[in-house]
């Protein structure tokens, strides 16, 4: 296959933009700005890349709780995001709740779920009502946790999304863990397997190889959007770093996760650019131009104000 | 005007509504084919609207609540039916922490027009899992409105507002008030929320009722004048969540006693909520202790002989409102 440069070059870009992010975040957590938990995906960054590249701005996107990436790809402002994580008013959602909660109607994300499992029905619903509105374009991209997937509604869900013949493309991304619980001392069966039981076209990808998740991405969004029908696509990733800010994961060896940070999808990213001749400046260009873009949406949070109560917020 | 029953009159409203709005559907178990709802409500409206709008289900109540919050987030109005009331546990994460938290957690970018119809209440032996009065389980939720008809007239115009109200409501609906008749009205109307409607007047006691409660104390207020010469005022609040506390202060203002008559369980009921409120902001106006009739704290038995000791009749209504005097 040809190397395409801009498209390898939009690849480093937004997984950077990502890792960034989620590195701003952890560091605005150790000051004390963000209240409760925040869920980073760093080292899972290809999974939301490889797949929302190939996602339009009128597709719906639900994310998971551990989905800043996923919804800075939709398109949500970065400087709206980081106000949301610190709980500004300027925040994309008001600044109410914070970084498990990212919904940006501006861009059709409808909403993260924070109780695990919970968005496989209201997919299946969101699905059910572009197949109402006679859509032949519009999908839904849903994501979800390889700990979701042992949930209840996960297997109603499916039942219903091939029986309803919904066009949502379900994205398990699969960190192995479950908070500290490995998903090999939870399930027996693999997660792409499950979703073949209900006849749904499922398939699995290295979801450290945000090329390979490209390509195999572009095709079951294809066949989801022209054949509307569900599939799932189960990208096998790992977090370098604690399921929350402040979990220093003594559940996972050092060996683990050394072995993993070598497959970390941005280091691979940037050898395969400067193998394929990409110059370093055009590299660090990137790099430089993405912090000042995370400098900026830092400052933007942090200037912003906190949001007032008010009585019409009683319901 | 024409009588039509409780079922004919959420019936004509759901058509209505359906006919006026193409993004109103219905989304439940056994709603279009096969039974055409357990009780009847449905009927009819598969052969008219087709099942893109009279959407039958998988018993699958959970993801029967996502595929109401996934259309509503797409701009549809549905009305789900959970088949009793009782069932909406198995989907109560949608409910509690989805459904309820959409306009907020999306700071109002996203909110849910999504109506739940819950057919509740004894009224057929069907026992302790098919017969209770959840309300006052959901009163304490944000986010959630919550509406109550005691009869058919209410039951048409508060449903046709709940339709589009904005936010989710739990309709609560009575078994025992199905077959019952009132005046209705042919052609549609709304009925606000938050409006209590004083169904009695009297000067003696307030007697707050809810859904087929309404009834119940309306033949107890009957006997409670023949008899005892006590004129009780019954007030219906029609919907819980907006509650018209106004309404009822008014009326304990002038009667000075009151007592709420509920079907749901005892401990933390809609008294306990309603009572606490009137014992805070007007404890003056009381002569004597409020009165809390209510189920009593038992699963809902099946036969006869111990429903009537556990759920509120016309006999306890009448010997609790004397013991106030």
């Amino acid at each position: 296959m040809n190397f395409n440069q801009d498209l390898f070059l939009t690849f480093f870009e937004k997984m950077y933009l990502i890792r960034r992010f989620e590195q701003k975040v952890y560091e605005f957590a150790e000051r004390g700005l963000v209240f409760g938990s925040t869920h980073l995906e760093v080292g899972e960054e290809a999974t939301a890349v490889g797949t929302l590249l190939n996602i339009n701005k009128e597709d719906y996107l639900i994310a998971t709780h551990r989905g800043h990436g996923q919804e800075l790809l939709k398109g949500t402002d970065v400087k709206n995001m980081m106000a949301e994580m610190i709980g500004k008013d300027a925040g994309v959602c008001g600044g109410r709740v914070g970084s498990m909660h990212v919904a940006d109607a501006s861009v059709n994300n409808l909403g993260a779920q924070g109780i695990i499992g919970a968005s496989f029905p209201i997919s299946v619903g969101v699905g059910l009502a572009l197949n109402l509105l006679g859509d032949k374009e519009k999908i839904l991209i849903s994501f979800f946790g390889d700990g979701a997937s042992n949930q209840g509604n996960f297997y109603e869900s499916l039942n219903m999304a091939e029986l309803w013949k919904v066009p949502v493309f379900f994205v398990c991304v699969n960190n192995q863990y479950g908070m500290g619980t490995a998903y090999c001392s939870t399930c027996n069966i693999e997660i792409h397997k499950k979703a073949s039981l209900f006849n749904i076209k499922s398939d699995y990808e290295d979801g450290n190889d945000v090329e390979k998740v490209y390509h195999k991405s572009k095709e079951l969004i294809d066949y989801v959007r022209t054949k509307r029908l569900p599939a799932l696509l189960e990208l096998k990733t790992y977090r370098t770093i604690g399921h929350s800010a402040f979990d220093k994961h003594p559940y996972r060896t050092k060996e683990e996760i050394e072995d993993w940070k070598k497959k970390d999808p941005i280091k691979r990213i940037e050898a395969t650019l400067t193998s394929n001749g990409v110059p370093l400046d055009t590299i660090d260009d990137i790099k430089k131009k993405v912090e000042a873009q995370i400098q900026d949406a830092a400052d933007f949070a942090i200037k912003s104000e906190y949001p007032a109560y008010t009585d019409a917020l009683e319901q | 005007m024409r009588e039509i029953t409780y079922s004919e009159a959420l019936r004509e409203a759901i058509y209505q509504s359906m006919k006026s709005d193409d993004k109103v559907i219905m989304i439940g178990e056994e709603i279009g084919q096969g039974y055409a709802g357990v009780f009847g409500v449905s009927k009819g409206l598969y052969d008219e609207f087709g099942p893109k709008r009279i959407i039958d289900t998988p018993i699958a109540e959970n993801t029967i609540m996502g595929a109401a919050i996934g259309t509503s987030l797409l701009g549809f109005k549905p009305i789900v039916e959970i088949m009793f009331s009782d069932f909406i546990s198995v989907c109560f994460d949608g409910v509690l922490n989805q459904a309820a938290k959409v306009r907020f957690m999306t700071g109002g970018q996203y909110n849910l027009n999504l109506v739940v119809r819950l057919p509740g209440g004894e009224g057929s032996g069907t026992g302790p899992q098919h017969s209770q009065s959840l309300e006052s389980l959901f009163m304490t939720i944000p986010g959630l409105l919550i509406a109550n008809p005691s009869n058919a007239y209410d039951a048409k115009g508060l449903l046709a507002t709940a339709i589009d109200a904005g936010d989710p409501v739990l309709f609560f609906e009575h078994k025992k008030l199905y077959k019952t008749k009132a005046d209705v009205p042919q052609e549609p109307y709304k009925i606000e929320f938050g409006k209590a409607k004083t169904v009695r007047e009297g000067s003696d006691i307030t007697i707050v009722a809810l859904s087929y409660m309404v009834s119940v104390a309306l033949a107890a207020a009957a006997e409670l004048k023949d008899k005892y010469g006590i004129d009780a005022e019954v007030i219906d609040p029609r919907t819980l969540v907006p509650l018209d506390i106004d309404k009822i202060a008014t009326s304990v203002k002038k009667t000075s006693r009151l007592a709420v008559l509920e079907e749901t369980y005892m401990r933390g009921g809609i008294g306990s909520e309603i009572g606490s409120i009137i014992c805070q902001k007007y404890m003056d106006a009381l002569d004597c202790p409020i009165n809390k009739i209510a189920s009593k704290n038992v699963p809902i038995p099946m036969p006869p002989s111990l429903c009537n000791e556990v759920i509120p009749d016309e006999d306890r209504v009448v010997q609790e409102i004397r013991g106030m005097f």
